[in-house]
């Protein structure tokens, strides 16, 4: 989550070069080097370092040449259409996480300060617990002779027994789960931000349910509705554990691509190009955040003036 | 004041220090296995790779302790796949100093030139075993027979049951899911593709890959899931989601003691051999040799065959088997005949193109 705060304000750029000198020889400042030099080496040998040798492993064809090949393959026939299928996916999760945890998010801002502590605690706490676990109990309750299935049965529910695993539905029944904490968090910080004034305002001058939920509250939460609905798509892109076990072969997505491509094939390079596509749509996506921010801060600009 | 300051600083620095060495620690706990170690005499340990599941727990009772017990050298499992240790190996640091793994793997290793050649005068096992050449192989040494099997609920097709892999493939007569074995836990099963669709046993090789597929593509929609890893066959069998599934012979022995409805099918089954090779940069490699050596005893092989239903490669084995245990191995003599033997010389010419074809047709 730290990647979607807001950028450091750029004050060492706008400083001179006696500036520079000037705060350098700052006690305090030193004192701030000396306590940033362990997360800046850690940080150089154990995550810039590898994203770099990546790029380069991407562009290195056989015989150690420069070559594109590996990006041309990444993006044409059966690992294209991974791509796709991981972008839907991805869609699809952060699309009904956002519906269940806006409906979430919202009841528990209604309840008393108690209670919401205590959904609150529900929604979160199954976040502590291993995913494997989390994937392996949701195996068991949507299997054939699941809970679920079981109980739609003896209810005489038409159609049923469901697959509910290993197709497309258990996948985005799975990820969503595992996203929905994240959203559920993101926006309730926002709603519980929303001044209840402007609610009882809209609807003392005259305007319905609807008009004030769509005209006023909305747009105060909207904020937090893109961060939270880009957050849990950038996750969901590179996730593997939940695809791979309750998905089938046809809900193979990227990372499990990745994953097949070194442990099965020997083909780091295919790999690499494969994790620096999956790097460049996340890029995208924050790119995506900061272009909705500033363009909803100019419009808030012009109404303003 | 002034003293807390240089306190301050002198603890910074102090924890600077710490996160030097850990972060140094963290980068060199591949050296401090590397065969030069020097340690040499000192270092008692010996690291076995296995696939580890049912069958790692039947070699841990039946070989690994009671080796342990007779030599005081203290043996580690660990179960990386075949990328990882050839990434080890490549490395030149190994994490271990024996692999247990199939015998077309170790075809594989050898090419990688990630194995060291056998020295068979270390084995005194061998002399005189009987144990079939195409099992002392330059770099590896077989060990067991294992093979692929049908499995499936006794209770699931109406008190019929398949025999064959086009039972099998008949999803009208035995209608319900299946499970076929994914191509990242072994090579693909094309052989019992062709089995179904009337190719006789002796004339398996070479695959007629585009007939295998097309055959695959009839039973794909009942396929509910590819499973990747030895243990998942007997979950999905318990668990009801399939009704039957190749498995890996002898997984769901456990469940079958526990009262499951389950069983096998030895009609078509593929056998494949499994053994030991010792990684180039391996440790320790003397211990690696004793365990080897170990291994192979006729009663050893024996004792492991009554726990796991492996076959013994040493003929003697035999004699100590009984034959109630005997008939439930599926390389025993009495149960050559209703299996066949992979070729492995055709899967190790043929992995690669297989595999790239297989990972295409799963995902149309």
């Amino acid at each position: 989550m730290a990647v979607l705060a807001p950028p450091p304000e750029p004050v060492v750029a706008a400083a001179a070069t006696g500036g520079w000198r000037r705060r350098l020889s700052g006690r305090r400042t030193r004192f701030g080097l000396l306590n940033a030099t362990p997360v800046v080496v850690y940080l150089l040998v154990l995550f810039v370092y590898p994203i770099f040798s990546t790029l380069l492993l991407s562009l290195k064809d056989e015989d150690g040449g420069f070559t594109l090949h590996w990006y041309a393959d990444a993006l044409s026939g059966t690992s294209l259409d991974i791509l796709l299928i991981t972008l839907r996916i991805s869609a699809e999760t952060s699309a009904i996480s956002l519906v269940v945890g806006f409906l979430l998010a919202y009841w528990i801002t209604r309840l008393r300060p108690i209670w919401a502590g205590l959904v609150m605690l529900v929604v979160v706490v199954p976040h502590f617990i291993s995913a494997l676990v989390r994937t392996y109990g949701w195996i068991i309750l949507l299997g054939d002779h699941g809970l679920v299935n079981e109980t739609l049965v003896a209810l005489h529910v038409p159609g049923a027994p469901f697959q509910l695993l290993y197709n497309e539905l258990g996948v985005v029944i799975g990820t969503t789960s595992v996203m929905l904490p994240y959203t559920v968090l993101l926006l309730y910080a926002v709603m519980r931000g929303v001044d209840r004034g402007l609610i009882a305002a809209a609807a003392s001058m005259g305007a319905g349910r609807l008009v004030t939920f769509f005209r006023v509250y909305l747009p105060l939460v909207a904020p937090g509705l893109v961060n939270a609905g880009i957050l849990s798509f950038i996750l969901c892109l590179g996730y593997y554990l939940t695809p791979a076990l309750m998905g089938g072969p046809k809900q193979t997505m990227v990372a499990s691509l990745i994953d097949e491509q070194v442990m099965k094939n020997n083909q780091w390079n295919g790999a690499s190009a494969l994790g620096v596509i999956l790097l460049l749509l996340t890029f995208a996506g924050l790119l995506s955040l900061r272009l909705v921010k500033s363009v909803s801060e100019a419009a808030k600009n012009r109404g303003g003036a | 004041m002034k003293d807390t300051w240089i306190d301050r600083r002198s603890f910074l620095r102090g924890l600077g220090a710490v996160a030097a060495t850990s972060a140094l620690a963290a980068c060199g706990t591949g050296t401090s296995r590397s065969a030069g170690g020097g340690a040499g005499t000192g270092s008692k340990t010996l690291v076995v790779r296995n696939s580890g599941g049912a069958y790692g727990d039947a070699n841990m009772k039946a070989v690994l302790e009671p080796f342990m017990k007779e030599t005081g050298i203290e043996i580690k499992v660990i179960n990386p796949n075949y990328a990882q240790m050839l990434a080890q190996i490549k490395q030149g640091r190994p994490q271990f100093d024996l692999i247990d793994n199939s015998m077309i793997d170790f075809v594989k290793f050898a090419q990688e030139d990630a194995t060291q050649q056998i020295d068979y005068d270390r084995l005194k096992s061998v002399k005189n075993a009987d144990i079939p050449k195409n099992l002392l192989t330059p770099t590896a040494v077989g060990k067991n027979y294992w093979g692929s099997v049908i499995g499936y609920r006794t209770d699931a097709f109406g008190g019929k049951k398949p025999n064959s892999w086009a039972d099998f493939w008949d999803t009208a007569a035995l209608p319900g899911s299946r499970g076929l074995q994914h191509v990242d836990a072994d090579i693909p099963e094309l052989e019992f593709a062709l089995l179904a669709d009337g190719v006789p046993m002796d004339q398996l090789y070479p695959l007629d890959l585009d007939r295998a597929f097309r055959k695959l593509d009839e039973i794909k929609g009942s396929v509910k899931k590819y499973w990747d890893t030895g243990a998942l066959p007997g979950v999905l069998l318990g668990r009801r989601e399939v009704d039957a599934s190749t498995v890996w012979y002898g997984r769901l022995n456990d469940l079958i003691k526990q009262g499951q409805p389950l069983a096998y099918v030895f009609q078509g089954a593929r056998r494949q051999s499994n053994g030991w090779a010792i990684p180039r940069g391996a440790a320790n490699v003397d211990a690696a040799y004793q365990l080897i050596d170990y291994s192979l005893r006729p009663e050893v092989q024996a004792h492991f065959s009554e726990i796991y239903p492996f076959a013994p490669v040493v003929p003697a084995a035999y004699k100590s088997i009984k034959d109630e245990v005997a008939a439930t191995l599926l390389g025993a003599p009495q149960n050559l005949e209703t299996g066949f033997d992979a070729n492995v010389e055709w899967w190790v010419g043929n992995d690669e193109v297989v595999t790239k074809r297989w990972q295409e047709w799963a995902r149309v």
